[in-house]
């Protein structure tokens, strides 16, 4: 693969998106500043960036995607329930809001639409392969854990139900575990599990509702097993992966993990995510940290140790320029493992490494003709 | 909620962890801690228990912090161990079992058994602290050492409370009851705490702390009128789900100028019920921090599951 572009003129991004999702609007305008402080600084030799935006929905129903001589950026499809009813395909019943439902048709579509992107012959700055793996938490589980990247263990047993899933918990000598389905996003679905005996502790942001359950944007305990099972059931058609219990380190009396977002293979932006319930992810209402107390806690040893980690992990997908890893420290500071890696994880308004916030970082990289890590030739 | 937080100081003594392998100038001078990996071996307790033994001296640690022994949520903390070991423990003052956050075992899941054999023992221990009351049991006994009794629960039950109160604890200066909520097993109502509030079970107590209470408004009803508060330092009924009516009845209730401090942190109080505690008290240190909002499924004491 040859450099991006000969770093003159203007680069063009046509970014596949949904138009009004603020995620585009953010790095529109980042490329805007950073392509204007290039020419400040540089003057005529560095290149301009210009941004167009392919609305998801039209990839998915008129198969309108960026061609050939186009750097193409692929944002998330999330967060608009037109192109979510397109993801799960012709027929699919319209999801009600906050509704849990058709995680794996949704992840055929994205498939099916990333290859449409990927026909279309442009240049493209995350790979179809790379957002899938990443998306496919079991496979990306399985990938992070052959290179040598620490994570929880998952149960290798088939979970297919409730049933199924104490029997794979009970064969593994697990008593607590994370039970995620396999293509959601973020917190959706998941639930901290724990069994002893006859007594069942299920902390989640699922509410069930009659036959349906709902993401909630609050935490719920379920102490029932029937309720537990009823929405394990409920989430298990559509893949579900499970992970030992992995105890996170706490700070200030509140759980916490990170989302280090690698740009271009330099881990820089990090968020501390701190919540008093299991469920740490930023939208759940939990509060942000401070990452330099958490530095602190951690010591300078484990925090290098971590953000090598990170760097790992976004070598393993060497032709995406970001990529999103929630990483975990352990209790008592000991050790850290991945949670998961996020193909769409770069929203983090607000923080900034070296100047610049994530998508400013982005379109830098873009407009110094960045080509993949270690793939340049 | 849950804890999350671990101690740094433990019966006055610097808090090491037996994990990160220290060698301290005194190993009589610290607190070890004990915490072992999540579902670790039972044979990993001993190991590590012996390992603190080896390091802290021939009258072994003067204080000992168990967090997770292997399997919390699954078995009782394997007393017998201790026990079988009283001898090399000879320097033992201060022990606490089970301090361990929400997310290495909730609170209401730490499984105990009976920590009757634990004091008799160790006729010299001066601290007990127990995180969870899943299971545990306690015969009344006398037992001269002991200072400070600490019982940590999302639901302490009302049966505990009762053996607690039947101890014949002669220099008892320091309790502190978790009483939690009714659904993880804190039954226990204002009238359980009679023995303890009439003055009559521990003779020489400064410190009461009645604290995670569901049923703080109850107890607060029942300190006001309490013979024993004449005799306090310091009263504590922080984390519980105290509001303007359980306050109003203690502010109403007999004086309590006398008290050094009044914890009242965690609490569903107004701003302006919170502010008059804080003047009708001049000269008490009192805490109205962490002020809490009523939700709509109602109010939450600081420490359940």
């Amino acid at each position: 693969m040859g450099p991006l572009h000969r770093g003159l003129g203007v680069v063009r991004v046509a970014v596949v998106g949904n138009p009004s999702n603020r995620r585009v609007a953010r790095f529109q305008a980042a490329a805007e500043r950073v392509g204007a402080a290039e020419r400040a600084g540089a003057g005529e030799r560095a290149a301009g960036l210009s941004v167009e935006v392919w609305p998801w929905h039209d990839v998915l129903s008129t198969g309108r995607v960026p061609g050939a001589g186009r750097l193409v950026r692929i944002d998330s499809p999330g967060e608009d329930a037109a192109v979510d009813r397109l993801l799960r395909g012709p027929g699919a019943p319209a999801a009600e809001h906050g509704e849990i439902l058709g995680l794996a048709a949704a992840f055929g579509g994205l498939r099916d639409g990333l290859a449409r992107i990927e026909a279309g012959g442009g240049t493209l700055l995350n790979q179809p392969a790379d957002i899938l793996a990443m998306t496919d938490k079991a496979r990306c589980h399985a990938m992070l854990e052959a290179a040598g990247i620490p994570v929880p263990p998952a149960l290798t047993t088939p979970v297919s139900d409730y049933g199924s899933l104490l029997a794979g918990m009970r064969e593994a000598g697990w008593g607590r575990v994370f039970v995620k389905p396999a293509y959601g996003s973020s917190a959706s679905g998941v639930i901290a599990l724990a069994v002893h005996g006859r007594r069942v502790l299920a902390i989640t942001s699922v509410e069930l509702s009659g036959e349906k359950i709902f993401n909630s944007l609050r935490v719920r305990r379920y102490e029932n097993a029937s309720e537990v099972a009823a929405i394990v059931d409920r989430l298990a058609p559509d893949g579900l992966h499970v992970e030992r219990w992995y105890p996170k380190a706490s700070l200030g009396n509140r759980v916490l993990d990170l989302r280090v977002v690698v740009i271009a293979g330099e881990p820089r932006h990090t968020v501390v995510r701190t919540s008093r319930s299991p469920m740490t992810n930023l939208h759940l209402g939990n509060a942000r940290g401070d990452v330099a107390a958490v530095r602190a806690a951690a010591g300078e040893t484990a925090w290098a140790r971590a953000m090598r980690t990170c760097a790992e992990v976004a070598r393993l997908f060497p032709r995406t320029l970001h990529v999103g890893v929630d990483l975990m420290f352990r209790a008592g500071w000991r050790g850290h493992a991945v949670a998961e890696v996020n193909a769409f994880g770069d929203l983090l308004p607000g923080v900034v490494a070296d100047g610049r916030d994530t998508y400013e970082s982005q379109a830098a990289a873009i407009v110094n003709g960045w080509a993949g890590a270690a793939c340049a030739t | 909620m849950s804890i999350h937080d671990y101690l740094t100081t433990f019966a006055g003594l610097p808090v090491v962890n037996l994990s990160d392998d220290p060698r301290p100038d005194d190993p009589a001078a610290v607190a070890w801690r004990i915490d072992l990996e999540f579902e670790a071996e039972e044979s990993a307790f001993v190991e590590a228990l012996d390992s603190v033994l080896d390091r802290a001296g021939p009258a072994g640690p003067t204080a000992l912090i168990v967090g997770e022994w292997g399997s919390a949520y699954d078995s009782g903390f394997p007393t017998d161990v201790l026990v079988s070991r009283a001898e090399r423990l000879s320097g033992l003052r201060a022990l606490f079992i089970g301090e361990m956050s929400g997310e290495q075992c909730e609170i209401s899941w730490i499984q105990h058994g009976d920590i009757t054999p634990i004091l008799a023992a160790f006729p010299a221990l001066e601290h007990l602290w127990v995180r969870g009351s899943e299971g545990l049991e306690l015969t009344p006994l006398r037992h001269e050492g002991l200072r400070e009794l600490v019982l940590q629960s999302g639901g302490l039950p009302a049966e505990v409370i009762r053996a607690v109160s039947t101890c014949d604890l002669p220099n008892l200066t320091h309790l502190e009851l978790w009483l939690g909520v009714d659904n993880y097993g804190g039954d226990a109502r204002a009238d359980d705490l009679t023995p303890i509030l009439s003055g009559r079970a521990f003779p020489a107590l400064t410190h009461l702390g009645l604290r995670n209470a569901e049923i703080a408004e109850e107890v607060a009803a029942a300190v006001a009128a309490a013979p024993l508060v004449a005799r306090l330092t310091s009263l504590d009924l922080s984390l519980g789900v105290l509001g303007d009516t359980g306050a109003e009845t203690l502010l109403a209730g007999q004086p309590l100028t006398h008290l050094k401090s009044l914890d009242l942190s965690h609490h569903f109080m107004s701003t302006e019920m919170a502010q008059r505690v804080v003047d009708e008290l001049p000269g008490v240190a009192v805490d109205v921090s962490d002020q809490q909002r009523e939700e709509e499924w109602g109010r939450y004491t600081a420490v359940s599951e």
